[in-house]
């Protein structure tokens, strides 16, 4: 196993250990454990060694490395960092809650990532817990129409049965699968419609994920509806369509789309090396001696390239000191040059 | 469907005109509506009428990709370097600052780069870039080599650049001169060359500056 | 009563020029079909496939079949559709009323179309018929020219017809009037690749016939050297082989000298001069006061450039010259264009393939609109209206008595000054934007003034029309069919996409209405294009521009037709339905109607004439007053007056706003900076505009594109005087002088780029 893979394995080793440790603390011993979810916790226990794994990689590749150390440097920067804390919390709930960025790209598909993004995330929110046995309810002694919450075994409340709030937490799932379903149904609708979507889309790589959402989905909702009107009909099998449907996207978590899950606020960080960036120096085109990009940026890349095997020194420096611009220019000048030169004989009479 | 491997792109940008047919034939793909994916630029308005196009060239080992944190640069089987994925790219810009050709653009306000893919939605369905489709002087070419090399007798294709000691080499071509085909395209060394009033084949004057005797 | 109704700035804000809306399609917009036609633009008449959505073009999508542009096309071509559900379009007739916002009111159609009508009638009756006047455009399709000409005749007969290629195409059209007998580019542009030397004479090509660069480049590629002559670096200049930096006006005296030295070192073609033309002794004369010494004094072109140019055109085998407006827009413009012929004739190098001859034409029907009778002098098929034996031939086809068809017009700047005289009093004009593009335009604004009736017909309200007291709304080229004759000779066909909005009317509906209107319907009741069409064809068999033989089939199935194309053959008689037409004029085994076997031109005698192509001094040349070369032309961006293309957002984006061109000499001596205001004057005006300080144009000479009205007009510098032949202005040069502004004119903070 080369070096980077045995620090991923180790870290994925890690955190899959911690999980494991945190469910037996929150379960109090596996005391609230729910027996019939031990496939999810399972499922779970493996997406967080792969989704470790894969980000452990991640982070060794030489620009990712580059970007998480400068990242975090530009973050915690004493004197930037109360700024830092305001900005990241902007950011947080501008770009990353909110979607603006998307929003942005397409006001649509801001819409659907939007629906996609929050069903999924108080899916999450709500069965995470409980497979973990980080939650569980009990009926309050001698009031039978009161439930008792529990976070990691601690009490936290008590609420009736039949009050509305018991209604809307227990039907949590049915509104985030509500909420996934319509974003799926707009993603697959540009999908199917939307000319420059269908001439890159890959199927593994941008059907099959909501495929797998919508499949949990409707499989979750057809466990409500059987238990809720028709009586348990076919409900240990929809039970397991479910689990497999879950398990699977667990999975297949560190491998395919849902990775941006765990990537993207990597955007978080990218701004903070701007802002960095922005406030210093500013290099200069050595063919042009217009600012085109922070220095620092500019040094980190060379850096980079270096570390990737990329050789573009050249006499007195290095290209990419060269903005693009001028890059662009050079590629027309130099096919140019390579018409003019060498120069036609001189005319006899000329 | 991926583009047929027979199919090749040949740029010849001594043959550009500037008309920007291509940029605004560009804004027309489907993959990127409403953006001009190809740069055109006059290399020195001021002292020339020259101009570049400039598309992606699709490099084999493609320098965007490896320098881009997100893994968002991917390219795909026919050879073609896709745009950044959009779940991934996080709009850092070093792929901009990185690509040898000058080729990526960023747009920050929506967090994404975007650059040529060869107008994938037309080529993988077998049809030519809208930019080569429309280019009137035809410094924009698609199609076989051995269509290129039979339209064009006095030039050859060639896929090889320098960059101080780096080689790239690129799915797309540019055309060099036939009668001394070079192992590669120097750019590096054309950082002293200047905008070429006029690239004339059949010098008469001893001045470049066919203006020089015109009194103001 | 023609002045502006209400101020110009209200206008505009009521009818634009604003940018389209819509500056992209959907990406999950679905075309339900696509159309094959041609862009709307320039003469070279891209083939294009028009991707339509109910009644909307929606976009395009190239057309690789078509053999002229194979899918290419210019970024008018790429954005055209854009043209199309525009907000300015207009949707209802409007009536001129300086109480309503913008100075129009709409009317219902048939309202305005009996109220023009009574108008016209009235004024006809007061003052004679020859007191309306008609102007048509090289941008109508040859079915609606021929409908012009013969509703001016027949309908309102007035003599008082002519059109907007008296700004374009005349010069190389009296040229080759009188150098071949016909008027038409020799070979089709697929001849040039091959050949060993192409002069381009006064073209921009890369940026007024974008498509005709690859042939060229095409050309080169196969050996072909390039020789450009102009006063700018054009982008063909920049990479051509030799380039001849004339100063603006001499080119005549250019020819001249070059011919000169041809025949001194003997590179002329006495055999071919002997055998197929007559009048070469007088030229070879003339050409003898052109020393060598003198030619390069006069047109500022060096010496050894002259004689290399001499040399590479006097010593091919295969060649082709063509020319545009550079050389034309003169009041010398037909010598210049003979002078091109000389060259040409003296080599022999015509007839065959590899060598031809051409000009380029700059509207979309730049060819075919000169050809069927909406000019002053003309009849159908190029026939002439004073010939007796054509009057009659054309009055039997019309069914009206000869001494019933008016006579010889005047031409359209000549026109407008009988306005001015007050002799033309009523003025209907289509496809036209005088006030934009005619030199002196103030002039034809004031002269505009004077008319009691002023109808436009139009589809946006251009600069022109907002002086009309009734609009009429016409059709977008998309918005009808019919058949146009791009720039080699080919005849093609327009097909619609779209109808016509709310209740703007195909062109050709509007003139019948009127004529209906008039309660003069006779000869005006055609149901369709085609049936105009099909009247053209016997109209024009006989004549020279014999379109007998074509049909709206045969065009579609051979993708364009060369004229002359014979229902019958010339020879016998016999019936020739399957006549492929005439891609190649003046071929050594060629027959044709006029000179009838004696050989190939179309003269009785079959010889082509060499001219004495004289250089005569520019009117208003630079002087100690005004002693820079001001000339214009066109960017790539925009087109004719931009009543279309200032309407679309990414083409106005490409280039916004007209700049002075000057060199850094120039501008060094004058203290302008690149970037500055500067003012241009001429004894007509003055303008100002921003400085573009650039070494790729003569440093005597400055260039103004022009494409925008008013205060950003060059035309109001620029000087009617016009050739004594053809009447086309002289566009090309005259004196000016430029000065630094104290500051930016008013439009700068009134007006957005392209209004």
């Amino acid at each position: 196993m080369s070096p980077p893979a045995t620090r991923a394995t180790a870290w994925a080793i890690a955190f899959a250990i911690g999980l494991g440790v945190l469910i037996m603390l929150g379960s109090r011993n596996l005391a609230h454990f729910d027996a019939a979810l031990v496939g999810y916790t399972f499922a779970t226990l493996f997406a967080t060694f792969g989704i470790t794994y894969r980000y452990a990689m991640w982070l060794q590749r030489p620009p990712t490395r580059m970007y998480w150390r400068r990242g975090w440097r530009a973050f915690l920067a004493p004197r930037a960092l109360p700024g830092n804390l305001a900005r990241f919390a902007k950011r947080a709930v501008v770009e990353v809650a909110a979607n603006r960025f998307i929003l942005r790209r397409d006001r649509m598909r801001g819409v659907t990532h939007l629906l996609l993004m929050w069903g999924c995330f108080l899916a999450a929110a709500i069965t995470f817990p409980l497979v973990w046995g980080w939650i569980h309810f009990e009926t309050v002694p001698g009031h039978l129409g009161l439930y008792r919450a529990y976070l990691f075994g601690y009490a936290t409340g008590d609420f009736a049965v039949s009050s509305a709030l018991a209604f809307v937490v227990f039907h949590g799932l049915v509104w985030a699968s509500l909420l996934v379903l319509a974003g799926v149904m707009l993603a697959f609708r540009r999908r199917m419609r939307d000319r420059g979507a269908e001439a890159v889309q890959q199927f593994g790589e941008d059907v099959l994920p909501l495929v797998l959402l919508a499949a949990i989905s409707v499989t979750g909702l057809m466990l409500t509806i059987s238990y809720t009107w028709l009586r348990g009909y076919a409900y240990s099998f929809l039970a397991i369509l479910h689990a497999i449907t879950v398990i699977v996207t667990l999975l297949w978590l560190p491998f395919g789309k849902f990775f941006h899950i765990f990537q993207r606020p990597a955007q978080l960080g990218v701004g903070f090396y701007k802002d960095e960036g922005a406030r210093g120096d500013q290099a200069r085109c050595r063919r042009c001696s217009r600012p085109f990009a922070p220095a620092q940026l500019i040094r980190d890349l060379i850096t980079v390239e270096r570390d990737l095997g990329f050789r573009y020194e050249m006499a007195g420096g290095h290209y990419q000191e060269v903005c693009p611009a001028c890059r662009r220019a050079l590629f027309g000048l130099a096919q140019g040059a390579l018409w003019t030169a060498p120069a036609p004989p001189p005319s006899e009479d000329g | 469907m991926p583009v047929p491997q027979q199919l090749e792109f040949f740029v010849d940008p001594s043959r550009c005109i500037g008309c920007q047919a291509c940029v605004q034939a560009c804004t027309e793909c489907d993959t990127h509506r409403g953006e001009a994916m190809i740069h055109l630029e006059y290399v020195d308005r001021a002292h020339s009428v020259q101009t570049v196009p400039v598309v992606c060239m699709h490099c084999e080992q493609p320098t965007c990709a490896e320098v881009c944190p997100a893994d968002a640069i991917k390219r795909s089987g026919d050879g073609v370097v896709q745009s950044a994925r959009k779940p991934r790219c996080i709009a850092c810009g070093n792929c901009v600052v990185a690509c040898p050709f000058g080729v990526p653009e960023l747009y920050i306000d929506r967090a994404i780069m975007m650059k040529c893919d060869m107008c994938y939605d037309r080529t993988s369905v077998g049809k030519k870039p809208m930019c080569a489709t429309v280019c009137p002087s035809q410094a924009l070419f698609f199609g076989t080599r051995e269509q290129a090399l039979a339209l064009r007798p006095q030039s050859a294709p060639t896929h090889t650049f320098r960059f101080g000691d780096q080689t790239i080499t690129t799915r797309v071509n540019v055309m060099v001169p036939r009668r001394a085909v070079p192992s590669h395209v120097d750019v590096t060394a054309a950082m002293a060359e200047r905008a070429s009033g006029r690239g004339l084949r059949l010098p008469v004057l001893d001045s470049a500056d066919p203006f020089a005797d015109v009194e103001v | 009563m023609a002045t502006l109704p209400v101020d110009d700035l209200a206008i505009t804000g009521a009818f634009g020029p604003h940018l389209s809306p819509r500056t992209r399609g959907g990406t999950a917009d679905a075309p339900d079909r696509l159309v094959k036609t041609h862009c709307c633009f320039c003469g070279q008449q891209c083939g294009i496939q028009l991707k339509v959505s109910g009644n909307e073009v929606i976009g395009f999508e190239p057309w690789e079949e078509f053999p002229f542009n194979r899918g290419m096309l210019c970024p008018k071509g790429v954005k055209r559709y854009l043209q199309g559900s525009h907000p300015d379009r207009l949707l209802t007739a409007l009536r001129r009323d300086p109480g309503a916002p913008g100075g129009f009111r709409a009317m219902p159609y048939d309202e305005a179309i009996r109220h023009v009508a009574r108008e016209i009638a009235r004024l006809q009756r007061e003052h004679g018929n020859a007191a309306i006047g008609v102007l048509g455009g090289a941008s109508l399709t040859t079915e609606k020219t021929y409908l012009l000409g013969k509703f001016a005749r027949v309908c309102l007969k007035t003599p008082y017809i002519d059109y907007n290629g008296r700004l374009c195409m005349v010069s190389a059209g009296a040229a080759n009037k009188k150098a071949f007998g016909i008027d038409r580019t020799t070979n089709p542009w697929s001849d040039m690749v091959g050949t060993e030397v192409i002069w381009v004479a006064g073209s921009n090509v890369a940026e007024c016939s974008p498509i005709t660069t690859n042939y060229i480049w095409q050309a080169r590629e196969m050996g072909a050297r390039v020789i450009v002559q102009d006063p700018r670096i054009t982008p063909i200049a920049r990479t051509c082989d030799l380039y001849l930096p004339v100063r603006p006006g001499r080119d005549a005296a250019l020819f001249a000298g070059v011919l000169g030295l041809m025949i001194e070192h003997g590179w002329i073609d006495h055999e071919f001069i002997a055998e197929h033309t007559v009048g070469f002794d007088a030229v070879a004369a003339y050409c003898k006061t052109w020393p060598i010494a003198r030619t390069a004094e006069v047109t500022g072109v060096p010496e050894r450039s002259l004689r290399r140019a001499a040399e590479l055109w006097g010593t091919a085998k295969t060649s082709f010259l063509f020319h545009a407006r550079g050389i034309e827009h003169h009041s010398n413009g037909v010598q210049n264009a003979l002078g091109t012929i000389n060259l040409v004739l003296a080599t022999g190098r015509i007839g065959r393939p590899k060598s031809g001859y051409g000009t380029i034409v700059g509207q979309a029907n730049g060819q075919g609109g000169r050809e069927h009778g909406q000019k002053c002098d003309q009849l159908p098929g190029w026939r002439d209206i004073s010939n007796p034996e054509h009057r009659r031939y054309i009055a039997s086809v019309w069914n009206i008595e000869e001494p019933e068809l008016p006579g010889p017009g005047v031409d359209a700047y000549e026109l407008f000054r009988k306005i001015d005289a007050g002799e033309i009093k009523g003025l209907i004009a289509i496809c036209f934007n005088p006030v934009v593009s005619l030199p002196d335009n103030q002039f034809i604004a004031r002269a505009l003034d004077k008319l009691e009736l002023f109808v436009a017909i139009d589809f946006f309200l251009s600069d022109t029309a907002r002086h009309a007291d009734v609009v009429l709304p016409g059709s977008l080229q998309e918005e009808d069919e019919g058949t146009v004759t791009q720039v080699e000779g080919r005849v093609i066909k327009i097909n619609r996409a779209v109808d016509c909005p709310g209740e703007a009317r195909q062109d050709w509906r509007i003139i019948q209405d009127l004529a209906r209107a008039l309660d003069r319907p006779h000869g005006m009741t055609f149901a369709s294009p085609q049936e105009i069409f099909e009247e053209l064809r016997i109209a024009s068999k006989g004549g020279v521009a014999d379109y007998s033989g074509i049909t709206y089939d045969k065009i579609d199935a051979q993708l364009g037709v060369f004229w002359p194309c014979y229902s019958e053959d010339p020879r016998t008689g016999a019936p020739t339905p399957d006549h492929p037409g005439t891609p190649r004029l003046f071929e050594p085994d060629s027959y044709n109607p006029v000179a009838r076997g004696a050989g190939r031109f179309y003269f009785p005698d079959g010889k082509a004439r060499f001219n004495v192509a004289d250089h005569r001094p520019a009117v208003d040349d630079a002087s100690s007053e005004f002693p820079i070369f001001l000339t214009t032309g066109r960017v790539v961006s925009q087109f004719l007056s931009g009543t279309q293309t200032r309407r679309i957002g990414p083409l106005v984006a490409q280039y916004p706003e007209p700049r002075l061109e000057l060199h850094p000499r120039l501008a060094d001596k004058l203290g302008i900076a690149d970037g500055d205001w500067a003012t241009c004057e001429t004894p007509r005006g003055a303008i100002t505009l921003r400085a573009m300080v650039v070494t790729t144009i003569r440093p005597d000479t400055v260039f103004i594109p022009y494409h925008w009205p008013g205060d950003k007009s060059p035309n109001r510098l620029t000087v009617a005087a016009q050739d004594p032949i053809s009447k086309i202005p002289q566009y090309k040069v005259c004196g000016c002088r430029v000065r630094r502004a104290a500051g930016p004119p008013a439009y700068a903070s009134e007006r957005e780029p392209q209004q």
